[in-house]
């Protein structure tokens, strides 16, 4: 345990270590590689009211980040909700698995910029179209996994419930989501990914606030330091949000691998 | 559901309606027009209640097939299956099932799992806490209420899978190969522990095994099904004195070698000594 912390500090120090050195070594100018110390500044910039100024963009960081995140809870919550009925209508009428199956891999192989510009012709440039984007980023890995999980489960389990006299209907929420529930958690921090790495491609288009729009502002202006800020606060983010999905998943299904 | 009758052992009179399942004339098959299997043919038994039958076979016989038959999992191609008078259309509380495998549900704790079926029933609180404990102290499994399956022992998770079954009251309790997972020690205290049941809540059991040592000793008839298509070539009854052990009775040592003879001309009819080798 300790061994495992102490490695992945020395492995984020080392990079660290890197970083500065490339970026002290001035091989390229500073507008391509911020030295962490610009990115540092930027932090404490961004993150209080300077000259009059409030954060960036007019918004604190915490602000930004907190309308990212809004947005990845709202699409990803609206996005498993539906994964996990679609998944599971799916999985177990043949019927939606031949009519919606191949629906949902080809919207799972597109690239969420490209239906992007469609729902902004449909929504307009509110919260409406990112919220929308999210959900469908997020729905296919979701149904995807809880479509398989179901398809999996032992007709032994279906079985015994149906000889405890379980009728019909009662089968697929008594029996069949929760035995597929590991891997539908498992499905949940893809979608959950998924729509992390959607959320800033969402910002692009009037995203202040939001870590998205305010990379895209950067980037107009050529503020790599915040640019790069804004890369390490949603990386760092997301890696916090996985680890409290790891510890839901084991909290709510503690018999993964061993049943 | 009334529970069935308390007399321990002893086949009852055909048609009688204390009878608790009947297959007459069962056949089961499956596959395609160019490719069908006859799993099971022409299979007749009657079962009466609190009866202990045994069914053995060589492996790929159908016995498993003909358990769930009885189950409801499946349908027979031909002839019926009754339990206790009604004909079988499905799945249903009146017939309990253990499986090779407990098939605990794994995000219910034992006290949830064998609670299921009272659940499904709407049995009142009051009455369901009452069978689950008394369900829990019969199976020995009183201190691991809490706990879920894939805390416990093979053998504790498949005396909880009984408890489970045995929780609606089930006319017949239907085990297939329940023990056959078990390391030898748990197996045989779970058989013992078995039998032990059978005797204090006086159910009907249909068991199935490939271990001839495991029918004679358990069953009150053991019934030997011959292989593919699966029929039943021998009904042996059972009367063995259970104390202090059936297994040291000479009784027990006839009835055994005359089971595991059936078994062996069943599982291979060309190395009968009467009937001369094909090749």
């Amino acid at each position: 345990m300790f061994r495992a912390v102490a490695l992945r500090a020395a492995g984020v120090l080392a990079l660290l270590a890197l970083w500065w050195a490339v970026a002290a070594a001035h091989l390229w100018p500073p507008v391509f590689v911020p030295s962490p110390g610009a990115v540092w500044h930027q932090l404490v910039q961004t993150s209080t009211v300077h000259d009059g100024q409030r954060g960036y963009a007019g918004h604190l960081l915490a602000e930004h980040l907190a309308a990212s995140l809004r947005r990845i809870l709202l699409g990803s919550l609206y996005g498993v909700a539906g994964g996990v009925a679609l998944g599971l209508l799916i999985g177990l009428v043949p019927t939606v698995r031949a009519l919606l199956g191949p629906l949902v891999t080809f919207v799972r192989t597109l690239p969420p910029l490209a239906y992007f510009s469609l729902l902004i012709i449909w929504f307009g440039i509110d919260e409406t179209p990112k919220t929308v984007l999210l959900l469908v980023a997020a729905l296919p890995p979701v149904a995807v996994a809880t479509a398989d999980a179901v398809r999996g489960v032992h007709a032994d389990y279906l079985h015994a419930a149906r000889s405890l006299g379980a009728p019909r209907w009662r089968v697929p929420l008594s029996v069949v989501l929760p035995s597929a529930l590991p891997e539908v958690m498992t499905g949940v921090r893809v979608a959950v990914g998924v729509a992390y790495t959607t959320v800033v491609a969402a910002e692009t288009v009037n995203g202040v606030p939001g870590i998205g729009g305010m990379i895209r502002d950067a980037q107009r202006y050529n503020q790599s330091d915040v640019v790069v800020l804004g890369l390490l606060v949603i990386g760092a983010s997301g890696l916090l949000i996985d680890a409290a999905l790891q510890l839901a998943e084991r909290r709510l299904a503690p018999w993964r691998g061993r049943s | 559901m009334p529970s069935p009758a308390d007399t321990p052992a002893g086949p009852v009179e055909e048609g009688a309606g204390g009878g608790a399942v009947a297959l007459r004339g069962v056949s089961l098959a499956y596959g395609g027009r160019r490719a069908r299997v006859q799993a099971l043919d022409d299979i007749d038994i009657a079962i009466g209640a609190g009866e202990f039958v045994t069914i053995v076979g060589p492996s790929g016989c159908g016995k498993s097939t003909l358990l769930r038959l009885v189950a409801g999992f499946l349908a027979p191609t031909g002839g019926t299956v009754q339990v206790a008078g009604a004909p079988v259309t499905g799945p249903g509380p009146d017939r309990g099932v253990v499986f090779q495998q407990p098939r605990l549900f794994p995000w219910l704790n034992v006290r949830r799992n064998i609670e299921f079926g009272l659940r499904m029933a709407r049995v009142p609180a009051a009455r369901r806490t009452a069978r689950t404990r008394e369900l829990l102290e019969l199976t020995g499994l009183a201190d691991a209420a809490g706990r879920r399956p894939h805390e416990l022992s093979g053998g504790m998770q498949q005396r909880a899978a009984i408890a489970r079954a045995l929780a609606p009251r089930p006319a017949i309790l239907l085990m297939d190969e329940p023990f056959a997972a078990l390391d030898a020690l748990t197996r045989e205290r779970l058989q013992e522990e078995i039998r032990r049941i059978w005797q204090a809540t006086g159910t009907t059991v249909l068991l199935v095994t490939h271990s001839v040592d495991e029918a004679v000793y358990l069953g009150t008839r053991v019934l030997v099904m011959s292989r593919r298509p699966g029929t039943v070539v021998a009904d042996h009854p059972s009367d063995l004195p259970r104390a202090p052990d059936p297994r040291t009775e000479p009784a027990y040592l006839t009835l055994r070698e005359s089971v595991a003879a059936a078994v062996r001309h069943a599982a291979d009819p060309r190395k009968d000594p009467h009937v001369h080798p094909v090749l």
